[in-house]
Parts: C-alpha cells; sequence; structure tokens
C-alpha cells in the first residue's frame, strides 16, 4: 500500500477535520480528482489525489482530526523504495525504451595514442627537418625517451645528400608508404593463387564487374573474410554489407575509392557507380569520405601486366583479391591440349583474422562465381 | 520518582606501601615463579628504560617516553596475556612489550627513528606502538571483532592513558564492546598525568572506570603499583573475555615518574613533594619487599638479577647501534605491497641520487 | 555453491546495483570479506547498495555499526590486520572527515611502519558528488585530500560494468582503497553486466572514446557530460578522445600523455573545485611530460573554489555540457 499524507494545505495549517469523503476503499480513482472535503480552522477544503490508482484505505471518518503529514488514505499497490534517505536520483534504463547499454573501454590508451609516443622532436627540431627536407619518421631519436636531436637531423640531411636530393615524399605516395609500414607491421598475410578458365565469357565483359559481382558472392559463401579485424584488442565484426575497395593507378598514384553495398545493388546500379568512381578519380574530384569504409579491396593489376601477386591487405580488413593479366593457355579442357583465356587469381588474407580453410573456400566461391558463363 | 538502576565501581589493592599484606593476598600470590618471573621483568624494564634516557641524552636515539612507574602494571598485561591474544598498546608499554616478545634491540629501532623497530618478529599480529592518542582503541575493537566473527577462543588487551580516555575513540569503542559482547579488556593505565594536564582537570568524573558504565561494561579500579591487585584483576578480565562474557575496562592507579617524554619538563608543572610522595608509593620496591619478607629473595639473588639486566640491556645496545640503517629506497618499498608504475620515476630518482650507500 | 557450480548470471543494473552485485560476488568468493557501515544491514544501505548481504551472509559478515565514523574506520582497520577483508561505508562522502585520523595516521600507513608485518586490505566506500537535490553536507567532491595521501588508492567508477570490475579490484587489492561512489550517476545507466568475477585492473585508466584533435580527461559523474560535449563536439567535426582516470591516485600518467601526443589538447573535467583539485596534478603531470606534444594550454572545467550550494542552485557549481564544449572551442582555435 502507499500512503496519500495530508498535504500542507496552506498557511501553515497544522490539522484539519475530515467532513466527508468522496470515494470509499475499492474505487478507481484519477489524478486530481477530489478525494475529501477537510475543515481547517479558516475554511473547508478540497484535497485532490496526487496520482490515479485504487483506495486501498481509508485513516478516518468524518470528525476525525487529522494533521498535516499524516496518512490520510492509502492507495493500492507497493509503497515505492525511492532507494535514497536524501534528494532524488535520476534513473533510466528500464523500463523506459532505452535498453540497457554496453559498456565500451579500452583499458590503458588507445593504439593509436601509443603509437603517437614514437616520434618526439622540439618545435625547433621539425622545423630544422623541414628545411632540410629531412622526414622525421627516417630518423631514429638518439637524446633521451627517443628524443630527435638535431644532431641526428643533420645526420640524416648529409647522408641524404651523399646519396643525392632525397625527394620528400607527398600526398598519395607519402601515404602509401605509411599505410604498407603499417600493413607490414601488423598484418600476418598468407596468399594462395588460382586460374580462373574464363573462355566462356561473352565478348564485351567488363572484367572489374564480373570481379566485384564475384566478391560479393564469394562475400556470401564465406562471410569470415568480409570483416573488419582489430588486432590491439583482438575483436572483429562480421559486416553484411560489401563494400569494395577498387585500386586505381593513376599519374598521381594509387587511389581505392570504394563501390558501396555491392551484394544489394543491380548490375545497372554498379555500372553507374563504377563509372562515377572512375571519372571522379581521373578528374581528382574524388573526396576523401569515399575512399573510407572498404571492407575488402580489389587490385586489377592484370590491367598492366603480372601474373600473380600478393597485394597488401590493408587493415581493418582482412584480404584483398588481385587479378593479374588476362592471357591465353594451353591446358587440358575435356581431355584435349587446348587454348584457353586464363584469369589468373590472387588472395592474399590475414592470417590473423582468417583461417586458411575460410580463404581457400572465399578463392573457390569466386572462381566459381567467375566461370560462370555471363 | 523511583530509581531505575544502580551502578558501583570497586577498588583493590592488597600490600601496603611497604609492601605489606593489608588482607588475604589472592591465589595468584601463591605462585612464586610467576611472581619471581614478575619481580624480573619490573627490573629489566626499568633498566632498560634509563640506558633508553641516557641514549637520548648522548645523541643516540631520538625523542623517547619513559615508562618509570608502569613496570607494575605492564608486566602485570604481559603476563596474564596468552600468545594466541593480541596486545593494541599506546606510547608506554615497555614492560608488557618485553613479556610479549618485543626484543630490545627493537624497542630501541622504534625510538631511535627506524621503522624496522615496528616490525616484531615474536609477536607479529600484536599492533604496533600507537602515538596518536586513543587511536588504538578503534583497532583494538576491530581485532576482536575478527575473533569474534571467526569464533576464535582469543582476547585483546588494549592500553590507553587517563589523558586518552576524553577523546572519542575511546567512548565509541568501549561503546562497541559492549554493544557487539567483544573479547576486550581495555585497560587505562591512570598515571596521573596527559603531559602536564593533572588528573583533575582531565574529566570531572570521580573515576575513570566509571565510563565503563556508560558502555554497559564493568569498570574495576586497581591500585597499579599493586601487582597483586593488578594481575588477579587481569587474570579475571582475559577469563571473562575467553569464556565469551565480553569487555571489561580496568583502571589502574599509578604515577608517572618520569617526564612525559626526554624533551618534557615535568619540574614546570608538578611539585617535588608530589613527586617525592610517589616514589613512596612504588610498585618495584613494595614488591621486592613482599618477596624478602616471603623468603623467596635475597641481597645476593638481588645482585644477580641488577647484573643480568645490565649485561641483557648493554647486549641489546650494543646491537642496536651496529645496526646499519634502512637504504633510502626503503622510504618507497613498504608503501604497497607492489609499488605502482607510477611511483616507480620517484624511487629510481632516489637511487640513483644515493648511488653507493645511505645519504 | 562453489565457484564452479554457480553460473554467471547477466544482468542489467544500475551502478548501485553493479555495487551490489560486485560486494555480492566477493563476499561469496572469499569468506574473509565482511561488510559493515550504518544502517547497511537490515535496512541494505540508504542507497541499497548492500541489499540482500545480510540475508545471504548473516550478520556476523554484514554489521549494521552504531552511529561513529572515526569508529568504523578503526574498526576496519583492526580487523583488516588480522587478515579479514573489511569493506566499510561511510554513509556520504561529507560525515567520512571524522574518520580521516584513522584514514591518514593508520590505515595509509600500517604496512609501512610495520615493514609490511601488519598491512590493510579494505576498502571505505562512500557515495560521492552533488547533483541530486540532497541537504547540505551530502554533495561532497574532496577526492583530492585523500589522493594527496600517500599508501592509499584512490578508485572512483563511472558506469555499472567499470564500478563491477574495479569493486572487485578493490577488494582484491592487498592495500587500503578509497572506493568513492559517483551519487548522481547511481541510477541515471543501465548496462549488461555479466557476474563473472572479473576485477578491472586498478592504477589504470580507460579510454572511452578515441579521437584525434583534443583529449577529455576526466572521472566519476562528469564522465556522463563529457561524452555528451564530445557528440556535441563531433557534429562541429571535433574529434575527442575521452579518457576516464578511474583510479585518481596512483595516476596513470601514462595514457594520459600517449594521449595528449596524438592530440596535442587537453581539456580536464572535475566536479571538485578547482585549487588543489586533483585536476591540477594532472595538468602539472601533463605540462611536465608532454610539453612538446602540445598546441595549447592544459585546460581545467572545475566545480568553482566555493562550498557546493543548497540544492537551488547547485546547477550553477557543477560542470555543464556547455562548459566543457566552450573549453574545447577555445583550445582547438589556437
Amino acid at each position: 500500500m502507499k500512503n496519500f499524507k495530508l498535504p500542507d494545505l496552506g498557511e501553515g495549517l497544522p490539522e484539519a477535520e475530515i467532513v466527508e469523503w468522496h470515494i470509499k476503499v475499492g474505487d478507481a480513482v484519477e489524478a486530481d480528482q477530489v478525494l475529501v472535503s477537510v475543515e481547517t480552522a479558516k475554511a473547508i477544503v478540497e484535497v485532490p489525489s496526487p496520482q490515479a490508482g485504487t483506495i486501498a484505505k481509508l485513516y478516518g471518518e468524518p470528525g476525525d482530526i487529522i494533521h498535516t503529514g499524516e496518512p490520510l488514505l492509502a492507495f493500492e499497490g507497493a509503497g515505492e523504495d525511492t532507494g535514497t534517505v536524501v534528494g532524488e536520483l535520476k534513473s533510466s534504463g528500464k523500463g523506459d525504451g532505452q535498453g540497457a547499454q554496453k559498456d565500451r573501454f579500452i583499458v590503458g590508451a588507445a593504439a593509436s595514442s601509443k603509437r603517437a609516443r614514437a616520434n618526439r622532436a622540439t618545435p625547433g627540431v621539425r622545423a630544422l627537418a623541414e628545411r632540410l627536407g629531412v622526414s622525421l619518421e627516417t630518423i631514429k631519436g638518439s637524446g633521451p625517451g627517443g628524443l630527435i636531436t638535431t644532431d641526428d637531423v643533420h645526420k640524416q640531411a648529409s647522408h641524404q645528400k651523399q646519396l643525392g636530393d632525397a625527394e620528400p615524399l607527398r600526398g598519395t605516395r607519402r601515404t602509401m608508404a605509411k599505410n604498407m609500414a603499417l600493413s607490414h607491421a601488423q598484418v600476418v598475410p598468407v596468399s594462395i593463387f588460382e586460374d580462373v578458365d574464363i573462355g566462356d565469357w561473352k565478348k564485351g565483359t567488363d572484367t572489374t564487374m564480373r570481379l566485384v559481382q564475384a566478391i560479393g558472392k564469394a562475400c556470401d559463401a564465406v562471410p569470415e573474410l568480409n570483416c573488419w579485424f582489430d588486432g590491439d584488442n583482438l575483436s572483429r565484426q562480421l559486416l553484411s554489407e560489401v563494400h569494395v575497395g577498387i585500386a586505381v593507378d593513376t599519374p598521381e598514384g594509387l587511389f581505392v575509392p570504394v563501390l558501396r553495398d555491392i551484394s544489394h545493388r543491380n548490375l545497372k546500379d554498379l555500372r553507374k557507380g563504377l563509372e562515377n568512381l572512375r571519372d571522379a578519380v581521373a578528374t581528382r574530384k574524388i573526396p576523401p569520405k569515399e575512399m573510407q569504409g572498404a571492407t575488402i579491396t580489389l587490385s586489377n593489376f592484370g590491367t598492366t601486366t603480372g601474373q600473380y601477386a600478393n597485394p597488401i591487405v590493408s587493415p581493418p580488413q582482412v584480404a584483398i583479391v588481385g587479378a593479374g593479366r588476362i592471357r591465353e593457355k594451353l591446358v587440358p579442357y575435356n581431355g584435349a591440349a587446348t587454348i584457353r583465356r586464363i584469369l589468373p587469381l590472387s588472395l592474399t588474407f590475414d592470417h590473423r583474422a582468417a583461417t586458411g580453410g575460410e580463404a581457400s573456400r572465399f578463392l573457390g566461391a569466386l572462381v566459381d562465381a567467375l566461370q560462370k558463363t555471363g | 520518582m523511583k530509581e531505575v538502576h544502580e551502578f558501583h565501581v570497586d577498588s583493590a589493592r592488597y600490600l601496603d606501601d611497604h609492601g605489606k599484606p593489608l588482607s588475604e593476598l589472592p591465589p595468584q600470590a601463591g605462585n612464586t615463579d610467576r611472581v619471581l618471573a614478575a619481580y624480573r621483568n619490573m627490573v629489566l624494564t626499568r633498566t632498560f628504560d634509563s640506558k633508553a634516557i641516557a641514549l637520548q641524552r648522548t645523541g643516540k636515539c631520538g625523542t623517547y617516553p619513559s615508562v618509570l612507574g608502569h613496570e607494575v602494571v605492564g608486566t602485570a598485561i604481559g603476563q596474564g596475556m596468552s600468545k594466541s591474544d593480541v596486545f593494541v598498546p599506546y606510547y608506554r608499554d615497555q614492560a608488557a612489550h618485553i613479556l610479549r616478545g618485543v626484543s630490545l634491540r627493537e624497542l630501541l629501532l622504534y625510538w631511535g627513528g627506524d621503522e624496522r623497530g615496528s616490525a616484531w618478529q615474536n609477536c607479529p599480529e600484536d599492533l604496533p606502538i600507537s602515538v596518536p592518542i586513543a587511536t588504538q582503541c578503534c583497532h583494538a575493537v576491530g581485532v576482536a571483532s575478527a575473533m569474534k566473527i571467526r569464533d576464535q577462543l582469543r582476547a585483546v588487551v588494549c592500553c590507553i592513558g587517563d589523558g586518552g580516555t576524553s577523546k572519542g575513540d575511546f567512548l565509541e569503542s568501549i561503546n562497541l564492546a559492549g554493544a557487539w559482547h567483544l573479547p576486550v579488556v581495555f585497560v587505562v593505565i591512570n598515571n596521573q598525568w596527559a603531559i602536564s594536564t593533572p588528573r583533575s582537570l582531565q574529566s570531572s568524573a570521580e573515576t575513570i572506570a566509571q565510563k565503563a558504565i556508560s558502555a554497559g561494561l564493568p569498570g574495576h579500579i586497581v591500585d597499579g603499583n599493586d601487582y597483586f591487585a593488578t594481575i588477579e584483576a587481569l587474570d579475571a578480565a582475559l577469563e571473562r573475555a575467553h569464556g565469551g562474557k565480553g569487555a571489561t575496562v580496568i583502571e589502574a592507579v599509578t604515577y608517572r615518574l618520569g617526564d612525559h617524554t626526554t624533551a618534557d619538563d615535568a619540574t614546570r608543572y608538578r611539585t617535588a613533594e608530589d613527586l617525592k610522595r610517589a616514589w613512596e608509593k612504588d610498585g618495584i620496591k613494595r614488591l621486592q619487599n613482599w618477596l624478602h619478607d616471603s623468603g623467596h629473595w635475597s641481597k645476593d639473588k638481588e645482585k644477580a638479577l641488577q647484573a643480568d639486566c645490565k649485561q641483557a640491556v648493554e647486549q641489546a645496545v650494543e646491537e642496536y647501534l651496529a645496526t646499519e640503517a634502512e637504504p633510502p629506497t626503503a622510504m618507497l618499498d613498504y608503501l604497497f605491497e607492489t609499488l605502482p608504475a607510477a611511483l616507480q620515476p620517484q624511487r629510481e630518482q632516489i637511487a640513483n641520487k644515493y648511488r653507493g650507500g645511505a645519504a | 555453491m562453489s565457484a564452479a557450480e554457480r553460473s554467471n548470471e547477466t544482468r542489467d543494473v544500475t551502478l548501485v546495483e553493479a555495487v551490489n552485485m560486485a560486494l555480492h560476488r566477493a563476499m561469496a568468493d572469499d569468506e574473509n570479506v565482511v561488510v559493515l557501515g550504518e544502517d547497511i544491514a537490515t535496512n541494505g544501505g540508504v542507497f541499497r547498495a548492500t541489499v540482500g548481504l545480510k540475508e545471504a551472509f548473516g550478520f556476523k559478515r554484514v554489521m549494521d555499526t552504531p552511529l561513529a565514523e572515526n569508529l568504523i574506520a578503526g574498526t576496519a582497520i583492526g580487523m583488516a590486520t588480522q587478515g579479514l577483508r573489511p569493506v566499510a561505508e561511510f554513509q556520504f562522502m561529507g560525515f567520512i572527515y571524522a574518520g580521516m585520523e584513522q584514514i591518514v595516521s593508520h590505515a595509509a600507513r600500517m604496512r609501512n611502519r610495520t615493514r609490511g608485518r601488519l598491512h590493510c586490505p579494505l576498502v571505505f566506500r562512500a557515495p560521492f558528488g552533488g547533483g541530486i537535490h540532497a541537504p547540505e553536507h551530502h554533495s561532497e567532491s574532496t577526492e583530492a585530500l585523500f589522493a594527496h595521501i600517500p599508501g592509499l588508492r584512490v578508485v572512483i567508477p563511472s558506469s555499472p560494468q567499470r564500478a563491477y570490475g574495479l569493486l572487485l579490484g578493490a577488494i582484491r587489492n592487498p592495500d587500503p582503497v578509497i572506493f568513492l561512489e559517483p551519487k548522481r550517476i547511481y541510477r541515471a545507466v543501465t548496462q549488461s553486466v555479466e557476474d563473472n568475477g572479473e576485477a578491472l585492473p586498478l592504477d589504470t585508466c580507460f579510454t572511452l572514446r578515441e579521437g584525434d584533435d583534443v583529449t577529455l580527461i576526466t572521472w566519476g559523474a562528469c564522465v556522463m557530460e563529457t561524452l555528451q560535449a564530445a557528440d556535441k563536439l563531433a557534429e562541429q567535426g571535433v574529434s575527442c578522445e575521452v579518457i576516464d582516470v578511474a583510479t585518481v591516485s596512483p595516476l596513470d600518467r601514462e595514457t594520459l600523455l600517449c594521449s595528449v601526443a596524438k592530440t596535442g589538447r587537453a581539456v580536464i573535467i572535475h566536479e571538485a573545485c578547482r585549487n588543489g583539485g586533483v585536476g591540477a596534478e594532472v595538468a602539472a603531470s601533463i605540462a611536465e611530460a608532454a610539453f612538446l606534444d602540445l598546441q595549447a594550454p592544459v585546460v581545467r572545467v572545475t566545480g568553482y573554489d566555493t562550498v557546493m550550494p543548497y540544492y537551488r542552485n547547485e546547477q550553477y557549481y557543477l560542470p555543464q555540457v556547455e562548459d566543457i564544449v566552450t573549453a574545447v572551442e577555445q583550445v582547438i582555435a589556437l
């Protein structure tokens, strides 16, 4: 039962006499509904209900005196535990539509922060390095705590001079160097190679389009290779959508725009998307956002030369598909030596995140999808 | 109006100032070996005490609080306790510490400014000397609570001075001892002085023992210079505690014959006559006379005992003076079980600064 | 039930319920863990932090004490020297001051002064901080007083999961821990927490959110406002790294310095007043060891140097989301 105590009726009146009850035990009342008339020293006052509820008990009869703060009546239901002895505690979570959350945290520093502690140099030394065309990342600091000193910079500068003017890397070249090093430091790469017989492809088939679709099918069959892997915290997120990063070589360097959600788009849409991407890259009008969020990458290096390769997996992705130069090859076909068109396929995967079996099955699915007529 | 409760406080004494029995002695008087052991401890304590003061005066020891006058009550505590009991001292309990197994060298180390002086080898569970007044009383009831929670037949003896009983910690602790029915004996060593504050200014309560009543505990007064009265009270209180019958407060009335510490000069606040009168009540003299009268002691035995004690103290002093100070890094080595990473740089700093030994 | 037989239930719990869960777990796993304080047994604690413990473990291990904070602290110390692992509650941080002498003079230095012979594996818990419309003296945030005492650990959880793990860590730690529970968020957030008995490490910060532009350093209830500020700032394109200090002392400087090395900017947020607050120690540590990484001064967003006002005006005292956003905008502009 939950008691309703006689509220302060104003002007410090300490008590009132019950004149008439307007409800009885068992009644369902609404908030503000008049419950009882009481008489104070000054007037007859009507007391409204503070809440909706069912009357469980009345604590007096007409003629009884009730003091301010004394229970007047009780509502049915559990007396609410305020859960405190002073003040009010704001509640949330249960039953207010906002479900329980999961606590997310890293113990200690984020990996990116730990790495940031590595290259340390005073502003003066940084300026000197810039002036001399020396990259700080090429130097291992000899100062306390790995601090890079002016001597270190001078040494590196003269070293570079002996070899001729070193060209400091800028832009995409610079990014490429950094990303490759990062990948190398973390990823455990394993590659599997296979030949795809594309002799049954129709004339004029867009190789890249076929490869993209095949990747979509392979991700369906083996979703373990379409995921983001966190090597520092040893966790992975299997992803429901497939966003393929398509490596494009330009005079300005390597770009990897992302063709999004390929499994849920139709062929026409995909083709248009791919065209737009190619145009955007060619005209250098591609915004940085378009190059983020890939879940797997395609390197179609065969457009120039090369058969098999083990291209670099780009964390947090766990796989990259490499397509080499299509060539004619003499192979056994239906029992006879035949010249068939072959597309050499490479799959490199991060063995921290995927098993050999998963990779192998993925490659198999790729091959199947590619070898279908179309 | 009617009386709802009546309380009384009793007081016990068996020997007059000269050691002559005033009435029939308690059974403890018949345990000759124990009485002789008590006398020896008192003499050893006093011998040690004068040496410690001398060391301070010659710069070989830090500020030291003389135990002169407390030898009887300290000895009774040490004898009454079992090995498995826990002693919670204040800072003038040398006589009890010695019987509990604290070595003279350890005592000198503590007052000589070396923390190892509290790393007692022989009584590992006794609490260390307590300087913040009366705070040890709360520890005592905590220790006793642990014993009770684990259903152990052990007890705690907690010492405190007359001044300390004015502090909240004392009152809160005897209250808890009563409310939780704990196996603890509080021994209030009323030596009449809290530095320069005489007993009369400390409280208007007629006795300190009666403060026990406010906690629902029995309170007894004993003449703290009378070995038989004191040991009888301790034995009874410990038997009560061991028997699960609860706590007791004993007020042992005595006199602080020395200064508060070697840094204090008591002539600033008390008269020579007062001190002379107090010496006439000395407990060691009393017991010595009784032992002589009972035929258990002789001048030769006294001479031999004095020589033994002198030798024991001298050996302890030698060992103490020969003890090298800890390396400076010891400052951080016992702060936590494992030094946190946050403090490692400071430890390295200390180690580097003082490379090659103590500063 | 043995540890092996007991299943690890996962429950949706608030912070105070997580404290309760951890206490149940600790007491079930180790019979030396005992709990004491005012109104904690029959009443289950005024915030229900100890609810159910007396029923589960009995009155010998779950003790209602008389009204005496100094006694609570001292008794816990005595128990700890006997090998019990007491978790003593101070009903509000405002009443812990009566126990300061015992905490500072004894708990913090028992191991040191006995050269390891005795030590105090205890936890002193107290709800702390303002913002619940409480009467005066019930909104204290004086963690800096304890952070200054060598030999003490000061741990402050800011989420149900971390409250569970950190309290277990504190109880199992062989040295004294002051465990301050931010009562403003006692019930503000619910999380799924597995009762697996796993402690979180003490002496370390937690990185709640990664970012590149500024490091927000905070603890306790202010974590809520800080995360909200980070959300607002993200809309403006400012990427904030949010760090929950959790163990205020000893401080995990390494995590803070790594983050500042990356972002170059630090803003510290705490409810406690500014002068001599823990934020000052954090700021000094960053200035000392990461000066070369800083692109702007280290800024503190704190309570004012005055007594927390009575509740009608308490929102003027507590750091608000706007204050944090403004501070970040100022350092980003530099």
